[in-house]
């Protein structure tokens, strides 16, 4: 295990190595990333105003903004470029660099892929949860944070990191068939988004649709570590939620490793 | 070390027809089209041999090299290095073994070299002591040290070269893979690189399989040339065997105040023979003749020749291996 951590720890240092040197578009990246969160605050914000009670699918207003920061903070966390990189890396032939190598071609990603948010975690983490700390006190008049819930949804977002990881790797070694998956890819996200309450909370969606929604592995990404810190997941809800959350984890894992078996045998390196 | 038996890879492609209508009809329809880039090969290499891997642009050196290191996996045939196949346990096999794609680099595009060699070491698990001595060597025969803190996206063409076949050698593998490692080097990094490959055959008895169009290098450090055409072997023995197979070509050159010596030289109605097979070039005081010593005997040439013109310096110079090679291509022998 030792050993192991040692081989891959370069990795996560190459990871923020890579994420340091390319600064100027991380900042601009997350800048268009909370762009986009302040419109869908005020999309939200007018249709709140306009229904009566100031209630939605036991939604208030504030809270649907603690929602609104929260699942842009979670989407972040739990981001990951897999799908792409491995595209890419079959596309232009580079991934044989990694096969030439004695390690782990999933953990090779893992572990740069880790560097890339450690640096992310370590920027955005305190004033986003600032942010809706503030936004709760002024609401409410009270202070809501509770380290233990912080925790939890810390632990959360990690299960949910590891099965967005996986499903994504999962997802890239469909380019190993048809080589080129941008617009795959662009599909992929839009109906992610949509299934893991990014743009609706899966709250508001009708009772069937919702059932079906919250076991499928989507809403294992985003919503469940977002329903924990709001407290709306508590008890034996929570821990049924976050053990769902690892059995995703397990099975994206499996699967990426039946897929890889299979995939390594058609592929056609190209280029050289 | 290394056998390879009937090694096949068969690529499929799809065809698409010209036009937007072939597009269409490819997105539905794709037609695929099996193609086969290597075509049963087989060789084996001793331990401790330097093989030259030659043969014309798409030849299929790549797709071998790709398939013995693990990458491919070959549509039909075997590979064995050191009893090992590559595509079994992958990560066990890589270990032993050393690659360099010369149109690629194996190091990490944002780490400073020196830490990309520290990240080398941790995955080989090379031993602190080990890691160091070896790192001393490599920088004295590749001269790293100028660029060693540099990122390797800001390395030129020859240092990153020199830097990605320290990296293959770091681990002291078995065998060292070497595909194309001297395009666009300058003479001397070019002669670095072909001692640093000598020194470490010599000194660790590792394997090496090269391929290169910088015949200098085959004729430099290779015992044994396999050539491969279209995907199929067409060569396989030493260099001196494969002089004596095609070489029959000699190239008389002497030196005479006679400038008609071209014109009063007929060796091809002399001999009887093709005008093809005696070229004759003159420059000034020199001329060069070229000839198939197969059909015309280098005894005879001399004769007509001193007995023809008054010369004031002759000699016979043997085949050129360059141009061997390159009648070979063309398929002019053979
Ligand atoms: N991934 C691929 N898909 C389809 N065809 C391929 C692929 N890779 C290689 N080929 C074809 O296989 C043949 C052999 O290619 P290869 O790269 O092995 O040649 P090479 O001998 O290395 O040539 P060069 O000296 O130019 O590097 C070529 O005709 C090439 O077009
Ligand atoms: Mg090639």
């Amino acid at each position: 295990m030792r050993k192991k951590l040692k081989i891959y720890l370069p990795f996560v240092n190459a990871g923020m190595q890579e994420t340091a040197t390319y600064r100027t578009n991380w900042v601009f990246w997350q800048l268009g990333n909370i762009l986009g969160c302040f419109i869908s605050y005020f999309l939200w914000r007018a249709i709140f105003v306009s229904s009566e009670n100031g209630s939605m699918n036991g939604f208030t207003m504030p809270q649907m903004i603690v929602y609104i920061f929260l699942m842009f903070l979670t989407t972040t966390l739990i981001n990951s470029g897999g799908t792409y990189d491995i595209g890419e890396e079959i596309r232009d032939g580079s991934i044989s660099m990694r096969l030439i190598k004695p390690i782990s071609y999933n953990a090779t990603f893992l572990f740069q892929e880790l560097g890339n948010k450690i640096m992310t975690v370590c920027v955005l983490i305190i004033p986003l949860v600032a942010g809706v700390e503030f936004v709760r006190y002024r609401f409410t008049g009270e202070v809501q944070f509770h380290i233990l819930m912080f925790l939890l949804y810390f632990l959360s977002a990690i299960f949910a990191y590891l099965i967005n990881f996986f499903f994504n790797i999962c997802f890239g070694f469909i380019a190993f068939v048809i080589k080129y998956l941008w617009g795959a890819n662009m599909m992929k996200n839009c109906i992610v988004g949509f299934l893991s309450g990014q743009i609706i909370p899966l709250a508001f969606l009708p009772e069937m649709a919702k059932k079906v929604f919250l076991i499928l592995p989507f809403a294992s990404l985003n919503y469940t570590p977002v329903m924990i810190y709001m407290g709306m997941y508590t008890g034996t809800k929570m821990l049924m939620y976050i053990g769902l959350q690892m059995f995703w984890v397990l099975f994206f894992w499996g699967l990426s490793k039946l897929l890889w078996s299979v995939a390594i045998k058609h592929l056609s390196v190209q280029g050289g | 070390m290394i056998e390879v038996n009937n090694l096949r890879k068969e690529f499929k492609k799809t065809i698409k027809e010209p036009g937007l209508k072939g597009s269409v009809k490819s997105l539905f329809h794709p037609k695929t089209e099996k193609i086969a880039a290597v075509k049963d090969i087989s060789f084996d290499i001793a331990d401790g041999e330097i093989l030259g891997f030659i043969g014309p642009n798409g030849a299929g050196k790549s797709t071998v090299i790709k398939m013995l290191t693990g990458i491919l996996t070959p549509t039909s045939g075997t590979c064995t290095i050191n009893g090992k196949n590559p595509t079994h346990n992958r990560k066990n096999y890589v270990r032993e073994i050393g690659v360099v794609f010369g149109q690629r680099t194996q190091l990490w595009w944002d780490l400073p070299l020196r830490e990309t060699y520290g990240v080398l070491k941790e995955i080989y698990e090379v031993p602190d002591d080990k890691f160091k001595e070896r790192m001393d060597f490599l920088n004295e025969v590749l001269e790293l040290e100028d660029f060693i803190t540099s990122p390797v996206r800001t390395l030129s063409l020859g240092q990153r070269m020199r830097a990605d076949i320290a990296a293959s050698l770091l681990h002291s593998p078995k065998v060292l893979f070497l595909d194309e490692p001297t395009i666009g080097l300058d003479v001397v990094v070019k002669h670095n690189i072909r001692n640093a490959i000598e020194y470490i055959n010599k000194k660790e008895n590792t394997t090496v399989i090269l391929t290169t169009h910088d015949l200098a290098d085959i004729e430099m450090l290779a015992n044994r040339i396999v050539m491969i055409d279209k995907g199929s072997n067409v060569f396989d023995g030493t260099i001196s065997e494969l002089k004596s197979k095609y070489g029959q070509i000699r190239e008389l050159n002497f030196d005479t105040n006679d400038s008609e010596a071209k014109e009063r030289l007929v060796y091809a109605k002399h001999f009887k023979v093709n005008e093809e097979d005696v070229i004759v070039e003159q420059e000034g005081n020199m001329v060069k003749v070229r000839f198939d010593s197969s059909v015309i005997p280098v005894s005879d040439m001399l004769t007509y020749t001193l007995g023809k013109i008054k010369v004031n310096d002759i000699s016979v110079k043997d085949a050129d291996i360059e141009e061997i090679i390159a009648r070979l291509y063309k398929h002019e022998v053979g």
